[in-house]
């Protein structure tokens, strides 16, 4: 008898412990403070699931009487020497230091594992209550499917929130009248340059266009310097400078989604031979180089331009001392010398169209892109505040300046040509050829080909 | 033991917790897939019964899964023969050693504890053009290669890299089974094919080799199952990049679902994996017939 209930014990335990491993956790996991107030974790996932672990960024636990929400977020907030990331780490922890009655739990992955763990959370139904998203397909998906919830009616709700955001913010997170997102900040693909390399180089003048462009590139190279830095491992690097050149030949991405125009045309054409030309001045090592390898050979004084999203002033910045002083900025060059289309993109916030706790969002969100966050974001990061906020530009970094007065005198923007097509797979498919084409693997007639087969069979349909 | 087999109860008893469990965490799941496989989903909206289309797809439209097929294939035939070759030497050397055998073992099992996608991360730095491996060649004037975006040839440079670190980590497992199983071999066998005259050579090839089979059948099917699923070391190295040229089927499933939003095509793949790894498995049990010499 003894031994029969003895072998029921185990087999129940066996079964238990088993099952364990097949449940799906939604616990973040849980930080205590340290005295320096770096978050410690403890590690509360008694689950076993290592797969969904993640890294776990939190200044105090949530009370018993505390509303708790998750934000998933795309850089370690600890970790990160990103200066915007430390914004968010910061406004994280002001929120949860005031006495509001809610508290927000920040789930952290890296980058370019983000969209996948998102992805991942939401097909299993643990959609976290707020994530971080750029706009495009990925927001179109979730906006379609529901996982999200507009947010005009909590916009509406407080008039002094809604009317503080500036001008045309919500264009990309708005679909039909419903607003799905809410911008925290604001920022525009320029090209960086090391005003001593130009100097030294005897370029007294940025380029406007083209071939003036190309030139000063071939006199960097005669100086001795690498001219420009750009990654191709990390695909969009490279895809955002095709996405340049294409909108400076006349390329219309709504046209080629909507099937009026082909990636064959000869303006597309055009623009790829001009990425091409302007990759022969790119660094030894940018096939294999990732997007922060090529960044820091600009803020360590190893190429002379960097062309990126404006998000990179904080990343400068926080690694290197010197590069400030040293940093210009102009505009990608258009074919003819005009001022061209701009890329710009904002960092979104989106609500989880289940969250139970509504309110503590909208707490959340009315933090992120409250006065003294939008004041940090120029000031301290460099980045356009989304909000009509007052900023003290002696406070801020200089290449913020530089960049507010390219946006001051912009005729237009564009989206991200990754964030601009039909889907994240049309995405991936024109960063991927762009890549090849650039390395030599196929020509730019077997790269845009491939694209178009791409529509043909998926979005022209 | 006789009386509790006749003990149906009993053995129903016995039976049901893994039964359970295997319905619960292996069948369902495949059956579910195989479901999901022949549907057009994403995960957010319902399933929609499409029949074959997405294998169809597969097979005639997807030259990302076609590259991924002949990738899986190229890890498993290059890590079967290294593995098995190098495998079974070290463990034939490693045997034969009066001293330091464990220090050696250890040493070359020590990988296989190690995390493959921490591995895979620290290769991907070692390999990086700006540092490691390169820096070290430019100390003799070489120019390396770009080891982990080099796209020329039917098999990239960069699928034989991946390769070479698959071989480093997962040996030490093909050496450890050659040896439980050298271990295993009566030594009155080797004993008296030594009386009879043969060599350290001729027992090991005549005597030692043979009375392996059984062991060499498992190593292979090992071997060659995690070949064809593997993921963790092209996630974390090349990301299936550059332009999907590394892709493996694995990977492949994984973006097609978690990236593209596209399940039921990704359990497609997921189908075609699941029946290679049974095809792979069936033709190794045909093949290498065992014999127990022993008894």
């Amino acid at each position: 008898m003894k031994s029969k209930a003895l072998s029921i014990l185990l087999s129940v335990s066996m079964v238990a412990a088993a099952l364990t491993g097949c449940s799906v956790s939604t616990d973040t996991g849980e930080t205590t403070p340290s005295t320096d107030g770096a978050g410690t974790e403890t590690g509360t996932d008694t689950t076993g699931s290592t797969e969904n672990k993640t890294e776990t960024t939190d200044t105090s636990t949530a009370s018993a009487d505390e509303e708790e929400i998750t934000w998933v977020f795309w850089d370690d907030l600890e970790a990160s020497t990103d200066q915007m990331t430390q914004l968010y780490a910061q406004t994280v922890e002001r929120f949860n230091a005031e006495d509001n009655g809610y508290h927000v739990n920040v789930i952290t992955t890296n980058l370019e594992e983000y969209d996948s763990k998102v992805n991942a959370l939401i097909a299993a139904g643990d959609t976290p209550d707020l994530l971080i998203c750029n706009p495009g397909p990925n927001a179109d998906v979730y906006v379609d499917a529901g996982v999200v919830q507009p947010l005009n009616q909590y916009l509406d709700a407080d008039p002094e929130w809604r009317d503080s955001f500036a001008g045309g913010m919500f264009d990309r997170v708005t679909y039909g009248s419903d607003i799905y997102g809410i911008p925290t900040n604001f920022a525009a693909a320029c090209c960086f340059y090391n005003t001593e390399m130009f100097e030294a180089a005897g370029i007294s003048e940025v380029p406007s266009d083209m071939e003036g462009f190309l030139d000063a590139c071939a006199k960097l190279k005669e100086a001795g310097y690498t001219p420009l830095t750009c990654s191709a491992s990390t695909a969009w690097c490279l895809s955002m400078i095709a996405g340049y050149c294409m909108n400076r030949e006349g390329v219309d991405t709504e046209a080629l989604n909507a099937g009026t125009a082909h990636w064959t045309d000869e303006n597309c054409v055009k623009g790829v031979e001009d990425l091409v030309a302007i990759s022969k001045f790119f660094q030894d090592t940018y096939l294999g180089d990732s997007n922060d390898d090529a960044t820091a050979h600009f803020y360590n004084e190893e190429a002379a331009i960097l062309i990126q999203g404006s998000w990179c002033i904080a990343q400068m910045n926080g690694n290197s001392a010197t590069i400030e002083d040293k940093c210009g900025v102009f505009s990608f060059p258009s074919v003819d010398g005009s001022i061209g289309d701009m890329i710009v993109k904002t960092d979104n916030v989106l609500m989880s169209a289940t969250t139970e706790h509504p309110e503590a969002c909208v707490a959340f969100l009315k933090m992120l892109t409250d006065e003294t966050a939008q004041k940090a974001t120029a000031e301290q990061a460099g980045k356009i505040p989304v909000t009509k906020v007052e900023v003290d530009t002696s406070k801020a970094p200089k290449q913020f300046g530089y960049v507010s007065d390219l946006l001051a005198n912009l005729t237009g923007t564009i989206g991200f040509y990754n964030e601009s097509l039909v889907s994240v797979e049309a995405g991936d498919t024109f960063d991927n050829n762009m890549v090849s084409i650039v390395m030599g693997d196929e020509t730019i007639e077997e790269g845009l080909q491939n694209i178009e087969d791409f529509y043909k069979e998926n979005a022209w349909q | 033991m006789n009386k509790a087999l006749r003990d149906k109860k009993a053995i129903l008893f016995f039976i049901l917790p893994a039964a359970l469990l295997f319905t619960l965490v292996l069948f369902g799941p495949i059956l579910y897939a195989g479901y999901i496989s022949l549907c057009d989903w994403n995960a957010l909206s319902k399933p929609k019964f499409i029949g074959l289309k997405n294998f169809k797809a597969l097979f005639t439209k997807d030259d990302v899964f076609l590259t991924s097929l002949k990738n899986s294939i190229f890890f498993m035939i290059f890590s079967l023969v290294t593995q098995q070759i190098i495998g079974l030497i070290l463990a034939a050397i490693l045997s034969g050693l009066r001293y330091g055998k464990n220090v050696y073992k250890n040493i070359i099992y020590l990988p296989c504890v190690l995390s493959s996608a921490a591995l895979g991360l620290l290769f991907s730095f070692i390999l990086k053009p700006n540092m490691g491996l390169n820096q070290l060649l430019a100390i003799f004037g070489i120019q390396g290669p770009n080891w982990l975006m080099s796209v020329n040839g039917y098999i990239p440079l960069t699928m034989w890299v991946i390769g070479v670190v698959a071989l480093w980590i997962y040996v030490g497992t093909t050496m450890m089974l050659y040896m439980a199983g050298i271990a295993g071999i009566d030594k009155s066998l080797l004993e008296a094919a030594y009386i009879d005259g043969a060599g350290k050579t001729k027992t090991f090839w005549h005597v030692t080799l043979p009375l392996l089979k059984p062991m060499a059948r498992t190593t292979i099917s090992l071997t060659c199952i995690g070949s064809l699923k593997f993921f963790d070391l092209v996630y974390n190295m090349t990301q299936g990049g550059p332009n999907n040229k590394t892709q493996t089927m694995a990977t492949w499933l994984y973006f097609e679902g978690f990236s593209y939003f596209k399940y039921g095509y990704a359990s497609a793949i997921s189908i075609v994996l699941l029946i290679m790894c049974l095809l792979v498995t069936f033709i190794i049990n045909r093949c290498i017939s065992v014999k127990d010499f022993e008894n």
